[in-house]
């Protein structure tokens, strides 16, 4: 076989999905979440946060759900969920003789029935899979457009808040002393996470974009030794396993996206723990 | 292969770390300690609210630049002294001043150092950038500090680290791990340095060169160090013992300078 001929069929391959419009429109998004979802990610994973991330994003449901039976916007019914369990996180985690591990374990499921309670009484919700899975491939402008505003406040609050966030998430305790408030700063931190991950409930749905957060920055903490080169890394793990999932999805028929992107953006993570020996 | 990402992490750090005007590192010297650096009268704190206090009625007074030592056995309250001058833990009772205010305004002017460092140790992070976080008191919010670049060189080679400079955090020894905090308190330009225990895990070398910094008559700053070890109390200018729950000043020199040549 002559290379230039593989070159060419393994081109179009990548190529040919790219005319049609819903598949443009999915690579943009996942380009966009997956840069907001890694930046996010590594400090989710620095400051060990992935239990209430996971929290914020299981919590979207009943949110979503209530939005859309009132008729309202569904992004803002899923802020509305996500900040109302980082609110309850943080209040029965501050009460005496309950940790914070127990108060988003006991946050997490609420809110998750309260969702699937919401979604069954009122059966006129259709797209089930799609909020619980993802559908990627029915991401309209409207949506990309919130995904673009969303992605930019996320990033811009991380880039002006880079110093103190880095500083409360390596030593809390020496953030307070210098009067940087580190509690004020988790508060932010969780209000971006709660923003971020209603956008990418759109890709990978509410069960699985807390993958989206952890796993890209898992990988790169791994490989990065500053907290920018671990952000690069990730970024670059979260976006090529994103497209492989898209790509995995249109070619595999009955391949969730959403699902194949998880997995997709799982192998480098395995392929690093393998070889790190660690 | 490590070339190539590092001109792209260089990129990137460019592009996105580049957008705010930097501005120029300003340790404040205009403030330095002068007379009394710290004053507590019938002072009484608990290690937590609630909880028992750790010591009550405690009266002493230490001068600026002095070096002190706080003695006593396991538990006696030491730490929560400490903690309770850093502004960390609440007083129960009485009064104190730090610096002349109250201890939690202290901010840059004060750097506790813990027995274990509160530090999360597997973060990503290079020395070099752990040293230069003593630099972040003197901006304010949103400002990013890419600078202060020589008053961290400056520190880190006092402190005998300047080869492991762009070690990672995570790789380095206790010992070394506690110059590089000594480090930050120096770049921040601490005044009064507040240390639990720093020599409990300290090897031959580390302690040396921990010990000629902290006993250097050229620093001018003030420090308080918990210690165990008798054998150190010659070295200090003046002995706090805690007791029984009571704070009792063993031994005070006459002047308020270091003494030690």
């Amino acid at each position: 076989m002559h290379v230039p001929d593989t070159l060419t069929a393994m081109l179009n391959l990548l190529l040919a999905p790219l005319s049609e419009d819903f598949f443009l429109r999915a690579v943009i998004a996942i380009l966009l979440c997956g840069v907001t979802a890694a930046c996010l990610g590594t400090y989710i994973i620095v400051r060990r946060m992935a239990f209430i991330s996971t929290a914020l994003t299981h919590s979207i449901l009943p949110g979503v759900v209530g939005a859309a039976l009132l008729g309202l916007s569904l992004y803002l019914g899923a802020l509305v969920a996500a900040l109302l369990t980082a609110a309850g996180v943080a209040w029965l985690s501050n009460r005496k003789g309950s940790s914070e591990d127990s108060a988003i374990g006991v946050m997490l499921s609420v809110m998750f029935a309260l969702g699937i309670a919401l979604m069954s009484v009122s059966r006129a919700w259709r797209d089930f899979t799609g909020l619980l899975f993802g559908s990627i491939v029915s991401v309209g402008t409207e949506d990309l457009v919130m995904i673009a505003i969303t992605s930019l406040v996320v990033l811009l609050a991380l880039r002006v808040l880079h110093k103190e966030l880095e500083l409360g998430s390596f030593d809390e305790e020496y953030a307070y002393l210098i009067g940087a408030r580190p509690q004020l700063l988790r508060a932010v931190l969780l209000i971006l996470i709660a923003c971020a991950a209603v956008t990418c409930v759109r890709l990978v749905g509410a069960l699985l974009t807390t993958a989206l957060f952890v796993i890209p920055a898992a990988t790169g903490i791994r490989l990065g030794k500053t907290l920018a080169q671990v952000m690069a890394w990730s970024t670059g793990c979260a976006i090529t396993g994103g497209l492989a999932g898209l790509y995995l999805s249109y070619y595999v028929a009955g391949m969730p996206s959403g699902a194949a992107i998880v997995l997709c953006c799982a192998t480098p993570y395995f392929l690093v723990r393998a070889r790190k020996n660690s | 292969m490590s070339r190539l990402t590092a001109h792209w992490h260089q990129m990137i750090s460019n592009a996105c770390f580049g957008l705010l005007p930097a501005i120029p590192y300003a340790p404040t010297d205009d403030a330095a300690c002068q007379g009394v650096a710290i004053n507590a009268h019938n002072l009484a704190v608990a290690p937590a609210p609630g909880s028992p206090l750790a010591f009550s009625g405690a009266n002493f007074e230490i001068p600026c630049g002095c070096r002190t030592a706080l003695i006593g056995a396991n538990g006696s309250g030491k730490s929560t002294l400490l903690r309770a001058l850093a502004g960390l833990t609440p007083i129960a009772s009485g009064e104190v001043k730090v610096l002349g205010a109250k201890p939690s305004l202290g901010r840059s002017r004060i750097a506790y150092l813990a027995q274990k460092p509160s530090f999360n140790q597997d973060a990503p992070l290079l020395l070099r950038r752990l040293v230069q976080m003593g630099t972040y008191s003197h901006h304010g919010w949103f400002e990013e500090c890419e600078h202060g670049d020589e008053a961290v060189d400056r520190a880190l080679s006092r402190l005998g680290l300047l080869e492991l400079s762009e070690r990672s955090v995570h790789t380095l020894s206790g010992g070394q791990l506690q110059r590089g905090l000594l480090a930050r308190a120096t770049v921040q330009g601490a005044e009064l340095l507040l240390l639990d225990e720093p020599f409990a895990a300290l090897d031959q070398t580390s302690r040396e060169i921990v010990e000629s910094f902290l006993f250097n008559p050229d620093n001018s700053f003030t420090v308080v160090m918990a210690t165990h070890d008798p054998a150190d109390s010659q070295r200090f200018d003046r002995i706090l013992e805690l007791k029984n729950g009571q704070l009792t000043t063993v031994h005070a020199c006459a002047g308020h300078t270091h003494r030690h040549a």
